[in-house]
């Protein structure tokens, strides 16, 4: 009987994360612009990944593989901003359209006015 | 119904899906118009790949596949981190070299 138990919350939680990064693969083709997808991008390298390994740390085979499958969701949660960060720098860096924005200061005193 | 086909078909289904979302994340990669955008994809692919690997690992039963897992994270990490610096850098080097050439001619 808990073993169903534990069945079904698995299943429901592993549902629930494919939902989410089919949401995720939609975004990729629905925004046409990198900046715009990066945000979908983001949703199932976070929200998706831990609703897909809590899943299989329900139904774990023993302690030690849930708690790697924990370690997995920490390492991807601190690392994922980070290469999100460093691509967009990227995109500013070498994209033309972003050279042609006044510096930032006199934006913030065209917002005073 | 026993428990461990039901285990069986739970992990197969999951696994045909993630597949076909792979196979998306793919063709953006191959499609996408500017290198952030195939950066964008390969990290994508890299989480969905993360998971499969966790899939399988239930599937026939070996903890073990959980550190190949592992490894798979902070290698993607650091193919993002190596592919963003290289980018970066033949941009800036490439735009240097123009400046320099620019000035010779003036």
């Amino acid at each position: 009987m808990l073993e169903w138990v534990r069945f079904i919350v698995s299943c429901a939680l592993m549902l629930s994360g494919i939902v989410v990064l089919f949401t995720a693969v939609a975004g990729i083709y629905k925004f046409n612009y990198v900046l715009n997808r990066m945000h979908a991008a983001a949703i199932g390298d976070t929200l998706g990944l831990m609703l897909c390994l809590l899943s299989l740390t329900v139904s774990a085979l023993d302690i030690w593989m849930a708690l790697k499958l924990l370690l997995i969701i920490c390492f991807l949660w601190l690392a994922s901003p980070v290469g999100s960060h460093l691509i967009a720098r990227l995109e500013v860096t070498i994209n033309p359209i972003w050279h042609q924005l006044p510096p930032p200061e006199a934006r913030e005193r065209g917002d005073d006015e | 119904m026993s428990i461990s086909s039901a285990y069986e078909t739970f992990c197969v289904a999951s696994l045909c899906v993630l597949a076909i979302m792979l196979v998306a994340c793919f063709i953006r990669a191959v499609k996408g118009p500017s290198i952030a955008d195939r950066i964008v994809a390969i990290n994508m692919i890299g989480t969905q790949i993360i998971i499969m690997i966790g899939v399988v690992a239930l599937m026939i039963g070996e903890g073990y596949l959980t550190d190949v897992a592992m490894l798979y994270a902070m290698i993607s990490f650091l193919a993002v981190v190596v592919l963003c610096k290289v980018y970066m850098g033949v941009y800036l080097e490439r735009q240097a070299k123009e400046r320099e050439q620019g000035e010779r001619h003036a």
